[in-house]
Parts: C-alpha cells; structure tokens; sequence
C-alpha cells in the first residue's frame, strides 16, 4: 500500500483546495484540446488515463495493435513538460536495459579505473513501456519493482528516480506466441487498465483524412512538473463520504467468489476478484474524477466510473465464462447492477 | 530445563521483550490495518529466528507489513519477485572480474546477492523452478552462501519470508512439501472484512500518511532471541508437543484412526522443534516466564499446516489439514496440571 506515490506528512500544508481544484479543471480541458489536435474521439480512455496520472498511479494500456495506444501517451508526453523515454520490449531485453547498469571507467588524467553508475531509461518522469508482454518475467519483474519502490538499488548504492514518475505501459491483448502475460500480481501494480478498441467508422475516416495530409499538429505544453505532484496532493484531499467509500468495498468484495454474499454469476465465472488495491484505486480515480470536474467530494457517478479501468485487470474468468464469451466489462457491468449504492445515513 | 535457568530468565529480560513487542506493534498499526493475527505470527516468529511462509492473494499489504517490521527494527531491506526465468546467482550473488588498482592483477569479486540482508521479502515464490527454490532455501537453512568454494555468512538477524500465491495457475512449481519444513511457519492471509478495507481505503488514500521509527535493533532482536530460547518449558509441556507431532504421522503404531485414513504424509521432528520454539516466543512476548498448553496450541496451525499433507480420500471428503490438526491436539491429551 506505499503506492502510489505517497506525500510526506511535511507535504500536507495547508493549501487552498478550491483553487488547486480549478486549475485541475482547466489544466484537464486545456490537455484534452490539444490532443485532441492529433487523437479522434478515445475521450474515456483519456480521461482515465489523466485521472491516473493526477492520482499518481500507473496506467497500463491494452488493445489490438494500430489503436492509437502509442499516440496517446506520445502525445501526453508532449503537452506536459516532463522528461519522457520509450522502450521498446523485445525478448531478449535485459533487466539491466531498463534500469542501468555499472561500467569500468578510467580516469584519463590519473588512469585510475572506478565503477560508475548510467543509468538506465527509467530514470525518467514518464516511461513508455511498449508491449510489455513481449519481454520475458525478470526483465518485467526488474520494471515493476523500479515502479513500486521508485528507485534502482544497484551495488548497494540507492539511485532515486525522478518525481513525478509514470510508467505507462501497452499491451496487445491478441493472442501471440511468444509474449508472456503479466502474472496478476503485476498486473495489479497498475492502478488502471485502460482498454482502446478500434474507432467508429466516421473517426477512422477523420484519421485517415488527417494522417494522410501534410503538416503534424503543434502540441502546446499545458502543465509541468511541480503542478502535477502539487495536483496529486490535492487529489488526496477530495473528500469520499463514508457512504460512498462503503459502496466501493461493497462492489469490490462481491466481485470475490471466496467470500460470502457474491451475486450467483460470480460463482460461476469468476476464478478470482479483485483485492484490496482495487478498492484503493478506486476511491484514488474517483477522487481525481471529482477533481478533474473541479469538484473537492466525490460522487457515486465517480465511483462507477472508477470502477470499470481499475477492476478490468484485476478479476481472473473462470473456464465457464470463456465457454459462455462472457467479458470482464461485462462481468463489471453485472456487478454494478447487483451491488446497491448505499442510502445517506 | 533445570531451577537455575530459570532464576536466569530474569523478570526484567521479559519486560523488555514485552515493551518491544508493543512498541513494534505500535509502529506497525500505524500503516496495517487489521490482520492481527497475521501480524502476530510474523512478530512470534521473528523472535523465535524462524522463517515464514505466506499464503493469499496479491494486495493485501504483505509488502508493506514485512517492510514496517524492517523499519521498525532498523534492519535491512530487501524484496525479490520470483520468476520463471530467475537464476540462483540472481539471488544468492555473483562473481565478476576486477582489477586490482595498485597492482594490476585481476582477481575475481563476489558481488553479493539480494539474499545479502537482514530481511529478505520471496515474492511468489512457486513461480521459479526447483533450482533456484533450492538456492534460497538452502542459504535460509545454512545462513551462508558458497559461491566458487568460497563461503560467504549472511549477516544476522535473517529472516525470510516467503509469499505463494492460491491462485491455481499453469506455469506455477509448487514447493515440495521437504523444502516447506524449512519454514518455521506457515501463515495464511485472506481479504480483511468489509469494515477494515473501508478503513484501508480511508486512510491510504487521504492526506495524512505516517512514518514508521526504528524502535529496536538487530542486535536487540539478537538478544532477545537468546532470552526466548531460555524459557522454561516443564516436561509434560515437552511431552504434549512431541506427542502432537508423532500422532500426525500414519506409520506410528499409536496414530489415531482419521490421521491413518486421511493423512499421507505427517509432521517430521521440525515440527515439534518450532511447537516448543514458537510456544515459548508466545510465552515470552506474553510477558510469562513459564510455557502454557494454550502457548503450544496456538502455535499449532502455523506449524503444522504444511507439515501434514492430506490423501486424495480427505480431499474428497474436503477434510483439510487444519481440521487434523484441531482433531490431533485434542487426542494427544493436553497435560491439565499446573500450568
């Protein structure tokens, strides 16, 4: 639980939570226009993945391949003022590749040889992971654990990474040879899995008549650095009435076939629910929903919007279920609709 | 265990014991929420020196409870994802080549592995294949590591604890049930009820975050090891734990009916060895100089849950091993007088 990115108690001064609140609201509307230069509709998918990124989570990005996954955090990179680097997962990339590694270096004056430190490409306030799923467990494992405890220990020494610091990760979710899925338990270090699928129709024509044409779209940068840790300070601050935070451990726990009181289709297709991080990052993106519509408590509307990106990666299907083509989208529909929103006491 | 030691184990050594069990506690209730029992086992067997083995599923604070305690008592650090293509060097350490500044020699350098700490955190451990399980365990067992027959110690207090996820999955190598009696242990932790989670949810997510201080040292720890292991146990206390195990295993003469229909497979002398180690860590962080029946019974399931392995006839009337474990402290006859 010591992610995501959790502020020192020195962090917690007072601040004017209203007017953080508005400049969220407007540093969200201003991000949304510019991409929207470049990327044709995806308005869900950017919103839960700005809502991560104001929550201080991770984001993990699945779809099939030419689903503009790339684009959009391409593209997030160039309208906020952070350091940005790409790495591509390949099979034979080594966990070395990710975080760094020590070379023998000589002193040309002195000829005295030391071991020095380069750091790897994690050190970095946004990381794109292209198709994680393609690089073998340790080179994973080795990623996920710079994520988690946000710096490299290497030869006893600890590097710290930069802050903020953001992993967003792709996933193509056909079936491939050769790619090897992230256990759950990795999975379950992303705050959110944020689904793209292929557009309507009428937004692939607009695409094709854009990216055919002359001339790319100039991105402005909206925000930096200090106003993106500052932001997910005030996420913090979003007020969750008692009422609604029972709601998100209620929807959580009936997605858990283990535990008593689970609607009759979890039983049947549900091989593993969701855990306590689910709840945890729920309440962190309804909160930074709230603060994104300049809003400082959270509404149940949040709650079942929230629901959807941080449960999606995080309920395993029984065999049943694939037998019956039931998804976990609809599964988490299902939920929504058995689990009662809580009356106000 | 003769008069005189018992004079030793002095009423003060026990006060303290206890004033650090609740100051550790203390540190850890500021970030765990919950999970009392869980977090009593992990402080008994840190007392007692022994190892721990955790089962449940992924996001319930393991991590953050393992990684207070090592804040708590100012002792190192590290976690390790096991994985299937993890290599026993990736843990235990590697050699590699140096030269030597003032004399130009080359030599080779054994840079130390992640196992090189004072609190090693095995994530998913029946992820990995056998070979690199082995490694782990056999450094767990010896407190030292050879690599290229030269033998490096590990720094003491080591404590490992080891995490398995429940959730049934292909590629997964379950550990042989020999390598699981390295683990003093065996702990099983499940989701927190509904009241504890929104608690969680609470807390995690809001303003305030807490800071855990170092209330203790390795050496303390050290120390207080020491004064556990001089706990007093009186000879039908001995007696009752050595029986507990015998009766488990279906090829003693005297084994009772269900373990020889239900149980394979029965506890081996670790078991009772960390029945009456474990017992008298409870007694000692209890504040009592003397170990009780109720000290070796609570310590039971912990003990004993992967030391005695169930037949298919079990599985097939779900009988588990927790249910021959209530059913076999009840048969050894628990010793009524005294203590």
């Amino acid at each position: 639980m010591g992610e995501p990115d959790t502020p020192n108690a020195a962090d917690n001064a007072e601040v004017d939570l209203s007017a953080v609140l508005g400049r969220i609201q407007q540093a969200r509307q201003a991000i949304v226009g510019e991409l929207h230069k470049v990327i044709v509709g995806e308005d869900e998918p950017i919103d839960q993945v700005l809502a991560a990124l104001l929550a201080g989570g991770h984001c993990m990005i699945q779809g099939p391949p030419g689903t503009a996954k790339t684009i959009l955090i391409a593209c997030l990179a160039r309208v906020m003022d952070l350091e940005f680097k790409r790495i591509q997962f390949t099979p034979d990339l080594m966990p070395s590749d990710i975080s760094g590694t020590e070379i023998l270096e000589e002193d040309t004056s002195s000829g005295h040889r030391f071991i020095k430190f380069v750091q790897g490409p994690v050190f970095t306030n946004i990381l794109m992971a292209d198709e994680i799923n393609r690089t073998p467990p340790k080179t994973q494992a080795a990623l996920l654990e710079v994520m988690q405890e946000k710096q490299v220990t290497i030869g006893g020494k600890t590097n710290p990474l930069p802050r903020p610091h953001y992993v967003l990760a792709t996933q193509i979710t056909l079936e491939q040879e050769g790619t090897y899925p992230l256990p759950e338990a990795q999975q379950d270090r992303f705050m959110i899995s944020v689904a793209m699928d292929y557009l309507t129709e009428d937004e692939e024509v607009d695409v094709i008549r854009q990216s055919t044409s002359i001339g790319q779209a100039e991105l402005q940068k909206v925000i930096g650095a200090d106003d993106l840790m500052e932001f997910t300070r005030a996420v913090r601050l979003v007020k969750l009435p008692e009422v609604l935070g029972r709601y998100i451990v209620d929807l959580v726990a009936a997605s858990r076939p283990t535990v008593p009181g689970h609607p009759p289709f979890v039983a049947e297709y549900v091989a593993w629910g969701a855990g306590l991080r689910a709840s945890q990052n729920i309440a962190f993106i309804a909160k930074a929903t709230a603060a994104m519509r300049g809003r400082d408590t959270v509404t149940a509307e949040d709650i079942r919007k929230a629901i959807v990106p941080v449960l999606r990666h995080r309920i395993g299907l029984s065999f049943r279920a694939e037998v019956d083509r039931v998804t976990v989208e609809e599964i988490i529909r299902r939920l929504v609709e058995a689990v009662p929103e809580p009356a106000a006491a | 265990m003769s008069e005189a030691t018992v004079e030793q184990m002095s009423v003060e050594a026990i006060e303290k014991i206890g004033q650090g069990r609740k100051k550790i506690l203390g540190e850890i209730r500021k970030v765990i929420i919950g999970q009392d029992r869980i977090v009593e086992d992990v402080v008994t067997s840190f007392f007692a020196g022994g190892h721990c083995l955790i089962t449940g599923v992924p996001g319930l604070a393991k991590t953050l409870l393992i990684s207070s305690l090592g804040r708590a008592m100012h002792l190192t650090f590290r976690r390790v994802q096991f994985t299937p293509d993890l290599m026993p060097a990736d843990i235990t350490g590697t050699e590699i080549l140096e030269e030597d500044l003032a004399t130009k020699k080359r030599e080779l350098k054994f840079r130390p592995g992640p196992i090189f700490t004072n609190i090693l955190l095995a994530d998913e451990i029946n992820r990995t294949p056998p070979k690199t399980q082995a490694a782990l365990l056999e450094a767990m067992q010896e407190q030292q590591v050879t690599v290229s027959g030269r033998t490096y110690v590990l720094e003491r207090p080591f404590f490992v604890l080891a995490t398995q996820n429940p959730i049934e999955q292909e590629g997964t190598y379950p550990l042989p049930t020999v390598q699981q009696d390295r683990f003093m242990f065996h702990l099983l932790i499940d989701y927190l009820p509904k009241d504890e989670e929104l608690e969680v949810v609470n807390q995690t997510t809001g303003a305030q975050i807490e800071d855990i201080q170092a209330v203790m040292t390795g050496q303390e720890l050290l120390e207080y090891q020491d004064i556990v292991r001089q706990a007093p146990v009186a000879e039908p206390i001995l007696r009752y734990a050595v029986r507990v195990g015998a009766l488990s295993r279906p090829t003693n003469a005297d084994a009772p009916e269900f373990v020889r229909t239900y149980v394979s497979w029965g506890a081996s002398i670790r078991a009772s060895h960390y029945l009456i180690l474990g017992a008298k860590a409870r007694a000692v962080l209890a504040g009592r100089p003397h170990v009780s029946v109720q000290d070796v019974q609570s310590v039971a399931y912990p003990v004993l849950r992967h030391r005695i392995v169930t037949n298919f006839r079990a599985e097939s009337e779900s009988i588990g091993s927790e249910e021959i474990i209530r059913r076999l402290l009840e048969t050894a006859s628990p010793p009524k007088s005294g203590l």
